[in-house]
């Protein structure tokens, strides 16, 4: 007799049992699964392909021994039992989650994600006739589920914490909206209130004092309001351009302290200046270092209660300039410090908080701080305890300082005597307090209210030309813009009669066009009569550097 | 069918042993001590499992389901709705609940507890009544509950009996119920209860 499967015979010869064993042969080379049988000695009796592969023990290594000796550590991990739970007829599931696996055999996958090949198994009786004959164990690899299980987990959390982050921006930012209704409406409600009442009756000069002071007080915060929210839409979009040039840290400190001078004083706190002698240069935006000075000095007036210490120190330690904000006031919990210069935040965000301000003032002190090189950080013993803001700039290449012997002295005003100025502006208002500003520091003004009129009166030679130009932008008619182009091309001197643009129009593109038309310096309304003081002597200034300017 | 006293109290006081072995098996396993209680056990005919059982279990269900078979034979289910489900998964696991149907883990873990328990149950009536019942292995549904009756009661011949075992698991200061239900024919229930009447009697 041949082979039984040789060709030409006929599978008459061919037993029951002989299929069953190539059947169960092909089963084997198919199974993605362990298998293992053992007699009720728990003497290996059979062990698959799949088994040899991946535990690197053949099939003849295994067969014959106890399951016990092969593998010691089942017994010692209490999985034994489940072989004697299979022998009196019990089937046992072992998950993965809670044994790691039944069989100890590396991992298939090299990402480091566990040391074993994770596992689950059956383990059953194997029963004939009612008798139990033996152990049957099934092994599942579950690298892949394993595997889907965890990114699932971790996408869930991703998806949970971006919903979190995305349901506290939105609330932070409905916050602000509700404090910025109120922010805005309450210094308006001021100034039109005294208004009404300005308009309505006649009024002692005390009363007209103190209503002059409130539309003051509250016009200039929403100024400062609005100017704060811009900056800080420019950051936002990348727009914020500084003009960096070296800063003298001591000018810029006693400038911002002497804008929050008055405010402290109504208050009725002590507002105490040191500083070191002989401080060294930083490198920054002149506007932008005192802009962060002086908010994080009005801060500490803001949250410090009458009565109480506001002191600003300036400071070199080591290769940094220090300036150091300390302050009576209401201190801060530790919980909040870490949002401290958050945007839009303040320890209590209701809109009947006691504390007014958009929370944006200590947001944008980071941001301008951090894109000129500095540092800013803030610290408290905790609530009722106090602050102390500490502003670090890099000292620049050591410049000679300016020298300040008495650092508490208010920089004289400036002094105009003699400098013919032509205001244009259309607005009565803007034009009277420019003439009664520029006037207050000795300069010889005259005002016209139209381009066409600050031409004619630039081109009377019957007049002694003036010394400078200050132009409205927005003007009907001709307006600023085509003023100034105007002036540019005309014959002789005037041509070349230093401008100074003023405008409402605070972006830094309308700066830039506003240089580009032909003026030497751009004012932001509202103007300040500091600053509109300062603009002119630039402005006169860098004509004199070109040498045909000097008062006469 | 309405228990005598005598009979309930020998069904709970075997029903504690088993539970026993089942909880000593799980607190070895997760390593936190795990206290398994029987306040109440009932038999009731097949059909009217349902009314019993929606009274206190609502919603989606996970089902733990072993057949056993020898001279007494049956459907063996461990019932939990999908809160206690997830909650059991994660007092045993310290993992925060996923949806079991996407949680094949967690679906592998209840199969094993209720593998322990239904096994611990099973083999002690197995001793008591001196005989060896097989198990089929164990399989986990997510299903209804009118579906898992349905599928019960489809297909099979002759009055049969479920006995409702209420199952308190407690662990680390929580509570989670299940519920264990046994289908048996009248003729393994009536033999069950003969034996359990001498257990108790010896």
């Amino acid at each position: 007799m041949g082979s039984p499967l040789s060709p030409g015979d006929k599978n008459l010869a061919v037993s029951p049992t002989l299929l069953n064993a190539a059947m169960l042969r092909w089963l084997d080379e198919l199974s993605g699964q362990g298998v293992f049988i053992t007699d009720t000695d728990l003497v290996v009796r059979g062990w698959n392909r799949w088994l040899e592969r991946f535990t690197a023990l053949t099939s003849a290594n295994v067969i014959g021994r106890p399951l016990l000796q092969l593998f010691p550590d089942l017994a010692m991990r209490g999985l034994a039992a489940h072989y004697r739970a299979a022998l009196s007829g019990e089937v046992s599931v072992l998950s993965h989650r809670l044994h790691g696996h039944l069989l100890r055999m590396p991992q298939s996958r090299k990402d480091g994600s566990s040391e074993f090949m994770p596992q689950s198994a059956r383990i059953a009786p194997l029963i004939d006739d009612g008798q139990v004959v033996g152990t049957i164990t099934v092994i599942d690899d579950v690298t892949e589920r394993v595997t889907s299980e965890l990114e699932l987990r971790r996408q869930i959390a991703d998806a949970e914490r971006a919903r979190l982050q995305a349901e506290e921006a939105s609330r932070v930012k409905e916050e602000f909206l509700a404090t910025l209704s109120h922010e805005i409406r309450t210094p308006l409600n001021a100034v039109i209130g005294w208004i009404k009442i300005l308009r309505g009756r006649p009024v002692d000069a005390a009363t007209l004092t103190r209503a002059l002071e409130v539309i003051d007080r509250n016009a200039t915060a929403q100024a400062v309001l609005i100017e704060d929210m811009l900056d800080m839409a420019r950051i936002v979009s990348g727009k914020l351009r500084l003009d960096i040039g070296t800063v003298d840290p001591v000018a810029a400190t006693l400038a911002a302290v002497d804008v929050v001078a008055p405010a402290a004083a109504a208050k009725g706190i002590s507002l105490r200046t040191s500083i070191s002698p002989g401080l060294p240069s930083i490198r920054g935006d002149a506007g932008r270092m005192q802009q962060i000075i002086w908010n994080v000095l009005a801060n500490a007036v803001k949250f410090t209660p009458t009565g109480g210490v506001v002191h600003v120190r300036a400071e070199q330690q080591d290769a940094s300039i220090v300036i150091t904000v300390e302050d009576t006031g209401e201190g801060m919990a530790a919980d909040f410090l870490p949002y401290i210069f958050d945007r839009f935040r303040q320890a209590t965000s209701s809109v009947s908080r006691p504390q007014g301000g958009l929370g944006l003032g200590l947001a944008l002190v980071r941001q301008l701080v951090e894109m000129q090189g500095g540092q800013v950080s803030a610290s408290s013993p905790g609530l009722g305890l106090g602050s102390v803001f500490r502003i670090a700039f890099p000292a620049a290449i050591s410049l000679p300082p300016m020298v300040e012997d008495d650092p508490g002295d208010v920089p004289p005003l400036a002094d105009l005597i003699g400098i013919r100025v032509l205001v244009v502006d259309d607005d009565a208002d803007a034009r009277d307090l420019t003439a009664t500003a520029l006037a207050a520091c000795g300069a010889d003004v005259y005002v016209v209210a139209s381009s066409d009129q600050a031409l004619a009166r630039l081109l009377d030679g019957t007049h002694p030309a003036p010394h400078l130009l200050i132009a409205d932008l927005g003007m009907p008619g001709r307006n600023g813009f085509e003023l100034i182009e105007l002036v540019r091309k005309l014959d002789g001197d005037v041509a070349r009669i230093p401008a100074v643009a003023v405008s409402g129009y605070a972006r830094d593109q309308d700066r830039e066009r506003a240089r580009d038309a032909g003026f030497n310096q751009h004012l932001s309304k509202p103007i300040t009569p500091a600053a509109l003081v300062e603009a002119v002597l630039r402005a006169i200034g860098i004509e004199s550097e070109k040498g045909d300017f000097r008062r006469d | 069918m309405d228990l005598s006293a005598a009979q309930q109290d020998a069904l709970i006081e075997l029903l504690n042993i088993g539970f026993g072995r089942a909880a000593a098996s799980l607190s070895q396993l997760t390593g936190h001590r795990v206290v398994l209680e029987v306040p109440h056990v009932s038999i009731h005919p097949v059909a009217a499992v349902g009314s019993v059982l929606s009274e206190v279990i609502k919603g989606d269900i996970a089902t733990v389901h072993q057949i056993f078979s020898g001279p007494v034979a049956g459907d063996a289910l461990l019932i939990l709705d999908h809160s206690a489900a997830g909650r059991l998964k994660q007092l045993l696991t310290d993992e925060p609940p996923l949806p079991l149907s996407v949680d094949a883990s967690a679906r592998e873990v209840l199969t094993e507890v209720g593998n322990i328990l239904l096994n611990a149950c099973l083999g002690t009536f197995g001793n008591i009544l001196e005989v060896n019942v097989s198990f089929s292995l164990p399989h986990l549904n997510l299903e209804t509950l009118r579906d898992l009756l349905e599928s019960l009661l489809i297909n099979r011949e002759g009055l049969r009996y479920a006995m409702v075992v209420h199952a308190g698991f407690r662990l680390r200061d929580a509570e989670v119920m299940g519920y264990l239900v046994i289908v048996l024919s009248v003729a393994s229930l009536d033999l069950l209860m003969r034996r359990i009447e001498a257990w108790e009697a010896r």
